[in-house]
């Protein structure tokens, strides 16, 4: 995917570079260059997520819940049930959700939120949000 | 998996309230942990007040509940007391 990425974009950066210097008409000079951002964003990266690694969600995802009074602090593992292992009620579960998406400063919308059940989920979810930081 | 799947009422009372917990976020940082304690409250009013198998009077509280977070939600409301 990256390659295919990459060569259209060489060639269009390439025929840019040809309408800016060959062309006269200046209303090709202009649209073509504008029609590269679209592209560049349209190629995903799948890095490790700037910088956060999944041992760093989780110990930041640990150490959020540990603030949290409700929580069953002996039975906090990273793959505990919020409501089977740490006796949240689903009222708690919001307000862990909604404190998970201030720490990544990420907005979390409803039916994602609505799946975050357990510590793992909640995990997986800001290890796939390429925004969380 | 073992969690529980939610049914569409309990995802729109779940919903509400996170709605209400956005919303406390424009008050006043000092004020905050009153509303936040007042909306829980009266969530867990409800919750012990309607059997949960009366579909009707849960959409009834909650439209009542939408309306009221509305009203509160007017920056002339900058605080709370309540028992």
């Amino acid at each position: 995917m990256f390659r295919v990425a990459s060569i259209r974009l060489a060639a269009l950066v390439s025929r840019a570079r040809v309408a800016a210097t060959v062309t006269a008409a200046p209303r090709l000079a202009i649209n073509k260059p504008n029609m590269m951002p679209s592209i560049i964003t349209s190629a995903r990266w799948y890095s490790d997520n700037g910088g956060l690694s999944r041992e760093k969600i989780e110990s930041r995802i640990i150490n959020l819940l540990q603030d949290f009074d409700k929580v069953n602090q002996e039975k906090l593992t990273p793959t505990a049930d919020f409501s089977k292992d740490l006796g949240l009620d689903s009222l708690d579960t919001v307000e862990v959700v909604m404190a998970i998406e201030e720490e990544f400063s990420v907005e979390i919308p409803d039916d994602d939120a609505d799946n975050i059940s357990s510590v793992k989920k909640a995990i997986d979810y800001i290890a796939g949000r390429e925004d969380a930081n | 998996m073992g969690t529980r799947r939610l049914s569409g009422l309990q995802k729109d009372v779940l919903r509400l309230y996170r709605d209400c917990l956005r919303a406390i976020k424009t008050k006043p940082e000092e004020t905050q942990h009153r509303f936040r304690a007042f909306a829980r409250q009266e969530f867990e009013k409800n919750i012990v007040s309607v059997k949960r198998t009366d579909v009707r009077a849960i959409e009834y509280m909650l439209r009542v509940g939408r309306r009221r977070m509305e009203q509160y939600m007017s920056p002339n409301v900058r605080d709370i007391s309540f028992i």
